[in-house]
């Protein structure tokens, strides 16, 4: 949209940000945007419009933002598992006994001898063994890739926050020119 | 939170919004959902804390070399006593450093939307509604 001109500083009119997500317009003076009344009506809309788009991005980012705040525990706690067998491995030789879930409430009792690599589910019906050492680097930067990914979508909702409440102000402030101006023009009148 | 409309009928001043003005706004906003988003973290965190302070009392209920499961992930352990308490106090250390930090934040958080109020509500008075 605005690929010709330089990058805007945030806060400069026309600023996009790192996600492309466009900065609403500000209104100093309404006078400058809505020079008679018989605007008010097409001005308000398209404020409304804009801040539909907004609310919708607000929403998809809020989803995505949920999905990553369920991911990273998941991912956290396969990194604690793989992390406590690697401290039981090199302490000691005997096997170590657990209870795990064999399904959704059901648990089942398990020994399990000490190994130097763990299978990690990879997804799509992918399994790969990994000596733990690469599982743990695998799982750190999974979850850091993650946390990260969280924190431009936190970044994100909250720049979409802020812009919509700049188009609120700016419906506010239409809406009370125009209450305004038809105060005027009724003292006028009598 | 938000720029009140007019009702018909009541007069008010015309109060110009400057973009500094409106940073602060959009500001407020921005800190404001921030804040609902920390105390949320807050609170779960500290039931966190007050499961973990409970467990630390049951647990010297049992003995020593006894075996207690304790779950790492979605899987239980059958680890001694004394192991788990060892774990337990890191669980716990960290929870608290945790809840700490968080704490610390929600008022900085709280100081910095005061100040922003004051100023807000020096300039546009009724015109603007800033509590939650």
């Amino acid at each position: 949209m605005a690929a010709s001109s330089a990058p805007k500083m945030p806060g400069q009119p026309g600023y996009v940000n790192p996600r492309g997500i466009p900065q609403a317009p500000f209104i100093e003076v309404v006078e400058d945007y809505v020079r008679n009344r018989d605007q008010v009506q097409s001005v308000l809309q398209s404020f409304q419009e804009m801040l539909s788009k907004y609310k919708y991005m607000e929403m998809s980012t809020l989803r995505r933002a949920a999905g990553l705040q369920e991911k990273i525990p998941d991912i956290q706690n396969t990194l604690d598992s793989v992390l406590f067998l690697d401290s039981k491995r090199n302490v000691d030789e005997s096997t170590l006994t657990t209870t795990y879930e064999l399904n959704d409430t059901l648990y089942a009792k398990a020994n399990i001898s000490p190994s130097d690599t763990v299978y990690l589910w990879l997804g799509a019906n992918v399994m790969l063994e990994y000596p733990i050492a690469e599982a743990t680097d695998l799982l750190t930067s999974k979850l850091h890739a993650a946390k990260e990914s969280l924190k431009t979508c936190q970044e994100d909702l909250e720049f979409l926050r802020e812009n919509i409440t700049t188009v609120e102000v700016n419906t506010a402030r239409v809406y009370n020119w125009d209450v305004q101006q038809r105060r005027e023009e009724k003292q006028l009148v009598r | 939170m938000s720029l009140q409309m007019l009702p018909p009928g009541q007069e008010t001043p015309d109060v110009q919004v400057s973009w500094e003005d409106q940073q602060r706004i959009n500001g407020f906003s921005k800190l404001n959902s921030r804040l609902s988003e920390l105390e949320d973290q807050y609170r779960q965190k500290q039931d966190e804390n007050e499961y973990l302070e409970d467990i630390a009392t049951e647990i010297e209920l049992v003995d020593e070399d006894e075996v207690v499961q304790y779950k790492i992930g979605n899987t239980f352990y059958w680890l001694k006593q004394s192991e788990v308490v060892e774990r337990l106090e890191k669980q716990t250390d960290i929870a608290a450093a945790e809840l700490n930090d968080l704490e610390i934040k929600v008022r900085s958080i709280k100081d910095e939307m005061d100040e922003l109020k004051t100023v807000l509500y020096k300039k546009f008075g009724n015109a603007i509604n800033l509590e939650r």
